[in-house]
């Protein structure tokens, strides 16, 4: 990978867990409630981002691009989808790390820069 | 083109909605509940309202001086024409025709000036206080009056707003226009916009000098000021017209009450035409829908007409204008069962209009389990002239597949446009109203980009 795509994943990825912590209070309050434009707005921006990012191998849903805002949707759809992006990052990030004496490390193609970063979530969880 | 309760903007073409004009929309063939209440602006923070109030007290008691120089039939005259203002259209007249008072009535407005010292020496400070000395004289009356003194004002601003929105002027006679200068009632060639049905010149007023009640009126005054065991007392009742004649020997009382009704002048604002139904009342209207049953049993279908018309009235304010329920067809063959003003006021509405020609929306309520061909056949059958080729189906549960791929046949073979709103999208429709994250007319534009995504390309 490279630095630039590093830096960009470590934005996403902190974002997309803003958002969700932000809608899951929404979702748990109204579930049904529409979230408004210029949230939508933001979350797709968001969403194109990590698109690129991700390519089709990470995607979470090949037939999901962005939220339509005509098509209204509720609080608990947009924090469906953050959280399957979210899913979808982190392995994104866990087949793009290594560990080496006990810490691990982003793979940069072909530098001597060494980015550390944290272990995968699921050996974090076990 | 018959448009079910054409107003003035909507003939013409105008996309704005009554929440964004000055003015009060007229309708063509009826009048709008409405009056002019003089307080307003009177208590206007606007120099010109002010300026108006002092010209439209002037010239009523104006009729004081004439009668002090003998020239009471002069003064009786003009009390007569200023009694009705047809051309602004407020009231409760079916036919935007009025009737003027009397010559007994108008001798009688004259007679409080004789009775009551204090206005034969000072005249009145708000005029409306006839409404407390004489029978027959209310909100209307005092309407009228004020309309017909400021009619020169209002034929200027009449003119300033069509211009601004390009609603056509036509040159007209019109009758009864006070000259302030000469102090009389004159006739004069002016530009107005005039109604399509009669032909008659219309006037528009300002939206924020009317009330559905005036400040200072009768009942008010009877229910907080006068004085019952005193009026009783003197006058052995306290019916209208035995509290009149206790207030004629009795300005006092009527002066504390005016002062009563200054004090409190911040709490006078000027009425809506429409007002939204609290959040309140439509989760409980919505409750009341969802738990009917289908069907006509227990009158559930007019309980569901009923709540689903208040519910969607509202909630669809201000982006569509509401203008009947239960409007028949000429014919009276048909009876459809909503319907709104197409305001464009949002982007899917503009595409409505350009793509359905529908000028007025027609919204078809059912409470039935099921929709089925005929009550699809129904709604296409309205589907004419005026409503253009769109139509909104309220009913209880979605529609079967056979049912869906009817309207998209419909569409593919017409261009006519059915959408079915279910309790499930006025849910909707009522959380976002409740929430203010998107407006409730979102949700008919959602329904309308899901059937066009079914469409055939």
């Amino acid at each position: 990978m490279k630095r630039t795509e590093i830096d960009e994943f470590e934005k996403l990825n902190a974002q997309l867990e803003g958002l969700h912590q932000e809608m899951s209070v929404l979702a748990k309050k109204s579930p049904n409630d529409a979230v408004n434009a210029f949230k939508i707005k933001l979350v797709n921006t968001t969403i194109d981002r990590c698109n690129k990012l991700l390519g089709e191998k990470y995607k979470p849903f090949a037939e999901f691009q962005t939220f339509e805002t005509d098509e209204l949707p509720s609080n608990s759809d947009v924090t469906f989808i953050v959280s399957q992006y979210i899913e979808c990052a982190e392995k994104f990030r866990a087949d793009n790390i290594f560990m080496e004496h006990g810490r691990w490390y982003w793979q940069l193609d072909g530098g001597k820069d060494e980015i550390r970063t944290s272990a995968p979530k699921k050996l974090n969880n076990k | 083109m018959a448009l079910v309760r054409p107003r003035l903007t909507d003939f013409y073409g105008v996309s704005s909605a009554q929440s964004e004009l000055d003015f009060v929309i007229p309708f063509f063939g009826e009048d709008i509940p409405l009056y002019v209440d003089p307080f307003l602006l009177w208590r206007s923070p606007s120099h010109q309202d002010e300026a108006l109030h002092t010209g439209l007290v002037n010239s009523f008691n104006r009729q004081n001086w004439l009668l002090h120089k003998g020239r009471e039939n002069e003064a009786v005259r003009n009390l007569i024409l200023a009694s009705e203002c047809d051309e602004v259209g407020l009231g409760l007249s079916a036919n935007r025709k009025g009737k003027r008072i009397g010559e007994a009535t108008a001798r009688e407005m004259l007679q409080v000036f004789r009775a009551v010292p204090e206005y034969a020496k000072h005249g009145f400070t708000h005029f409306e206080e006839i409404q407390l000395y004489v029978d027959g004289i209310s909100k209307d009356r005092i309407s009228d009056i004020a309309c017909s003194f400021l009619k020169s004002f209002l034929i200027d601003y009449t003119i300033e707003q069509c211009i601004r929105l390009g609603i056509p002027l036509e040159r007209v006679t019109l009758q009864n226009i006070y000259d302030y200068k000469r102090q009389e009632f004159v006739s004069g060639i002016v530009e107005l916009p005039v109604n399509a049905d009669t032909s008659a010149p219309i006037l528009l007023v300002p939206k924020r000098w009317l009330r559905f009640v005036p400040w200072i009126n009768f009942d008010d005054y009877f229910a907080t000021a006068c004085p019952k065991d005193d009026v009783v007392n003197r006058q052995g009742a306290d019916d209208r017209v035995h509290v009149l004649l206790y207030n004629r020997d009795n300005y006092g009382m009527v002066a504390d009450y005016v002062k009563a009704k200054e004090r409190s002048a911040d709490d006078c604002h000027n009425d809506p035409l429409f007002t939204q139904i609290p959040v309140t009342s439509a989760k409980r209207k919505l409750a009341e829908i969802k738990k009917l049953a289908t069907g006509k049993g227990e009158n559930a279908d007019k309980k569901y007409e009923q709540a689903a018309a208040t519910l969607l009235a509202s909630l669809l304010y201000p982006h569509l204008d509401f203008a009947a329920t239960q409007s028949r067809s000429e014919g009276g063959a048909t009876i459809r069962d909503l319907v709104f003003y197409n305001n464009r006021s949002v982007d899917f509405l503009e595409e409505i209009l350009q793509d359905y020609r529908s000028r007025q929306l027609v919204f078809e309520l059912k409470n039935v389990h099921r929709i089925e061909r005929d009550h699809i056949n129904q709604l296409n059958r309205y589907l004419t002239n005026e409503f253009g080729a769109f139509g909104v189906l309220l009913t209880r549960h979605p529609l079967s597949k056979a049912m869906f791929n009817n309207t998209i046949q419909l569409w593919s073979g017409q261009r006519r446009c059915i959408l079915a709103l279910t309790d499930a999208d006025l849910e909707l429709m009522v959380q976002v109203f409740e929430s203010k994250q998107r407006f409730p007319i979102e949700v008919l534009k959602k329904k309308y980009v899901e059937f066009r995504r079914a469409c055939p390309v």
